[in-house]
């Protein structure tokens, strides 16, 4: 909404600012290093408010932790924008100066007051209307999100809601302040600004857009196409059908996406699958190729951070056996097909390629991270010191569109047959599929199985206690876990992790996809919970 | 803030900030005064006496890590009666500390600042051994190992837990020549607050706190390498330890340097074992008639792989291929797989996977 999808501002920044709305983020868990500083900011007094259907680390330091139920977001934040827009607590002079469309926001949140946000969330209203009043007469507010905003079939609305209250408040261009998606994967921002995306290039330039088109037929020496190609959670349900050849990088595609079942079904029926990764994965069980790769301490490159600072990987150790680093496999690839890949020397190189053909990156070279490093982008020329904070002086888009949104719910909730509401994420110990993690000694002592979350109450209705094998079942699948009885929890409510190939949480979950970005609702689907029956 | 201070060290005179405190002073005049518990990430607390300096008009020796500057004092790091004051505290230290054969602190693999301290310093007499009744309980946490023989209870790991991880899982503990750096209730880390972040590690100057992982086998001769965590999106920098092509050991850089400002998380800190795992993939495998995957050759496994992408691609036409790439993999590595995709095939089937 603001013409990058990336932080407004940057991570050091943190620890100087005088409130953090954190929403669908468990930080400490997910982004250990960012909570240290917003740690470091409550330490020195900064005001916390959280929103997160379970009782959280930061919840426990919050002033404000509004216990949404999952899934309505779109609630809450009309409800704090009725606040903020009525009241009369926005920044008049910002919006008049950068965005336009407030009448129709203004006109769109005339009923959803704070009582009738509280019947859909279950956040008391006084809640709502204090978090909204902290947020907006605070200078240095900044709002920090993750996947429990946009794993949603309303995650583009949830993003929107928080985009409208940032635009309304004039809490950009501001240090400190912003709009925050802290990014889950060590280089999410690197593999999108290098256009691993099926609508652009490197560098958002849209496949669609001519002059963009021809500048990359100059730079690869071919005719392209303009055609928007598929995303990721079309291609899984497309699988067998106009899919038939995969060729997958570093992730665990089976284990990873949502309603695992289907996604086992459709690999099944494709013609011929190319897996390259570091370890034998659930994928490997269907692919006709496997190429052994090289892990980060094997080779070179750059990673993107949250911030969107470019920074340097570097070789260490040589990878085992005949594994090779990704760059050159994907090279001898394209030479096999026909195209003529140059021969790199290095990754200075491709960067250097990618870098000629994007005007937000030409800046930057392995050069100069290694004397100065690492790069925020945008960064122009050779001489542009980079960008800690976007949009200072006034928004990179011009004027920011205010976005009025209306509350839909989830696309699968509880019913008789599944009456729980099941949310998932990560913890602290593992990382996503845990190739990696459960490869750790200490990391697999501490949580060796799957788990699921949930109150007491609705353990004890079912017969269960602390420790027992439960089944776990929703109308795609089912899983074993263990009962993780906790306080965490409010009734109607269960929580299970994502890093059990053995008791994979994606044969539950709803691959429902968001109505703009198809980003799949890992966050909300309903299943039921029993006792392990012993045959 | 302005620099409204101005005050003498060792003759040379600095301007810093009201609130600032000597050995702020000190620092900006690149005079080295020592320290053992001082930490920019955590509030002074002036309780090793390393660092004391000579204030005219003080009595005492005074720390100059908690000692505010005042317009036009005089201070001396380094005179008679500091000079005097360290190598007789080293003495002390020295009389309850592992010691080795050269009579100096223990090397434990990755620096020892005490042990440094005492070397550039000098001791003063050799006092009888302290044989203090401290006792480290036995934990079965698997990375962070307490040695109390090695402990000079600055209580900067303690301080650490507290006001940067904020998880207030160790303390000092305990009374007089029995004080111990424990969990609040004698419990194991395991059931304590403690996230086994390891920062109690990296801050430890005496390496009173080590990894257990690496406790045997890390020497300080290992070669370090800068790079950038492979985990979450923070964009960490870790130095990795390598030694006989092994990664032995990670670290963070100093404070103040990168984007983690000298913090790591557990995964960042411990979990490399991956990275020399029996399990790692080291062959190309392709699937044969019986539907085993067997070993071949790299050049059989690129030509296999082209092949049946290039069927695809005629059987069913170019949009039937999707490219998967990576937010785990590298910038330029994103870059060659959708120019694959796209140069290559000309489709613009090609996503990864977490492109939330």
């Amino acid at each position: 909404m603001f013409g990058a999808g990336a932080m407004t501002n940057s991570i050091p920044e943190i620890r100087d600012t005088e409130l953090m709305f954190v929403i669908g983020s468990n930080t400490t868990e997910a982004h250990p290093i960012i909570a240290m500083e917003m740690k470091k900011a409550v330490h020195r007094g900064a005001k916390l408010i959280v929103a997160d259907p379970r009782g959280i680390w930061l919840s426990d330091v919050a002033d404000l932790h509004l216990q949404l139920k999952p899934g309505t977001d779109v609630a809450l934040l009309n409800g704090m924008l009725h606040v903020i827009l009525h009241e009369g607590l926005y920044d008049a002079d910002f919006v008049a100066k950068h965005t336009e469309g407030l009448e129709a926001l203004m006109a769109s949140t005339v009923d959803t007051t704070p009582e009738w946000a509280e019947e859909i969330t279950s956040v008391p209203a006084d809640s709502i209307r204090q978090a909204a009043r902290m947020y907006a007469t605070t200078k240095k507010a900044g709002i920090y999100y993750t996947l429990g905003i946009t794993e949603h079939t309303h995650g583009t609305d949830n993003v929107y809601g928080l985009a409208n209250l940032v635009a309304i408040t004039g809490h950009l261009g501001v240090k400190s302040a912003g709009l925050n998606p802290l990014r889950g994967q060590n280089n999410v921002q690197g593999a999108n600004d290098a256009g691993a995306s099926p609508i652009y290039y490197p560098g958002y330039q849209r496949v669609d857009n001519p002059e963009a088109q021809a500048r990359f037929e100059a730079g690869w020496g071919v005719p392209l196409s303009p055609d928007p190609g598929l995303d990721l959670n079309i291609m899984m349900k497309q699988m067998g059908k106009s899919i038939r050849g995969l060729y997958v990088m570093g992730e665990d595609i089976v284990l990873s996406e949502p309603n695992a079942n289907r996604v086992e079904e459709g690999m099944n029926a494709l013609d011929f699958v190319v897996v390259q990764d570091i370890f034998l994965n659930e994928t490997c069980r269907f692919a006709d190729v496997i190429l052994p790769a090289a892990c980060f301490a094997e080779k070179d490159g750059v990673f993107t951070n949250s911030d969107r600072r470019v920074q340097r990987v570097r070789k260490a150790v040589n990878a085992p056996g005949e594994a090779r680093a990704d760059w050159e496999i994907i090279c001898d690839i394209s030479r096999a097909c026909g195209y003529p890949m140059p021969w790199y020397n290095d990754p200075g190189e491709v960067y250097a390629e990618m870098a000629a053909l994007t005007d937000q990156f030409a800046g930057i070279t392995h050069e100069r991270i290694a004397a100065e490093g690492g790069l925020q982008w945008p960064c122009t020329s050779p001489d542009h010191p980079g960008t800690p904070t976007l949009h200072e002086g006034a928004p990179i888009i011009g004027k920011i569109g205010l976005q009025p949104t209306t509350y839909r719910s989830s696309a699968e909730l509880p019913d008789e047959l599944y009456p729980l509401l099941l949310s998932t994420g990560r913890t602290l110990y593992h990382y996503n599929s845990a190739t990696q993690t459960r490869r750790a000694e200490g990391a697999n002592e501490l949580q060796p199985v799957n788990f699921i979350m949930m109150h007491r109450r609705d353990a004890k209705m079912r017969g269960l206690r602390h420790g027992d094998a439960a089944t776990v079942r929703s109308r795609r699948g089912e899983i074993v876990a263990k009962v993780d009885v906790s306080a965490k929890m409010k009734s109607g409510c269960v929580w299970m992790p994502l890093h059990f190939a053995e008791a994979n949480t994606n044969r539950l979950t709803n691959d429902a996809g968001d109505t703009t970005t198809n980003t799949a609702e890992y966050k909300v689907c309903a299943v039921t919970v029993e006792a392990v029956q012993s045959s | 803030m302005s620099e409204s201070i101005k005050l003498t060290i060792d003759g040379q005179s600095v301007q810093i900030s009201e609130g600032q405190t000597v050995l702020d002073g000190a620092r900006k005049l690149g005079i080295e005064v020592p320290t053992l518990c001082q930490d920019d990430r955590v509030d002074n607390a002036g309780c090793c006496r390393m660092c004391l300096v000579e204030i005219d008009g003080q009595r005492r020796l005074q720390p100059s890590c908690a000692f505010k500057a005042t317009e036009g004092m005089n201070v001396q790091t380094a005179s008679n009666k500091v000079e005097k004051h360290r190598k007789m505290l080293l003495s002390f230290y020295l009389a309850d500390h592992a010691i080795d054969v050269d009579g100096l602190p223990a090397e434990r693999g990755v620096g020892n600042t005490l042990r440094q301290q005492a070397q550039t310093y000098g001791t003063g007499p050799t006092l009888p051994a302290i044989h203090a009744p401290r006792v480290a309980r036995a934990d079965n946490n698997p990375y962070i190992h307490f040695d109390p023989a090695a402990c000079v209870l600055c209580g900067l790991c303690t301080r650490y837990c507290d006001e940067v991880e904020a998880v207030s899982a160790i303390s000092l503990a305990g009374r007089g020549a029995a004080t111990t750096i424990a969990t609040a209730d004698q419990i194991g880390l395991l059931e304590s607050s403690c996230e086994l972040c390891g920062g109690c590690i990296a801050v430890c100057p005496t390496g009173a706190m080590t990894e257990k992982p690496s406790l045997e086998n890390v020497s300080a001769k290992a070669e370090q390498v800068r790079s950038t965590c492979n985990f979450c999106g923070v964009g960490c920098q870790l130095d990795l330890h390598v030694e006989d092509d092994k990664v032995v050991r990670v670290t963070s850089p100093p404070p103040g340097t990168t984007v983690n400002d000298g913090n790591l998380c557990v995964k960042g800190r411990f979990s490399y074992e991956f990275i020399h795992h029996k399990d790692r993939l080291t062959t190309p495998l392709i699937r044969n008639e019986a539907g085993q995957l067997v070993p071949t050759s790299w050049s059989n496994a690129i030509q296999v792989a082209a092949r049946g992408l290039m069927g695809v691609r005629d059987k069913h036409g170019t949009d039937a291929l999707g490219f998967v790439s990576s937010s785990r993999c590298t910038g330029e590595e994103n870059y060659l797989m959708q120019k694959l995709s796209r140069a290559a095939f000309g489709t613009n089937n090609c996503h990864q996977c977490a492109a939330t």
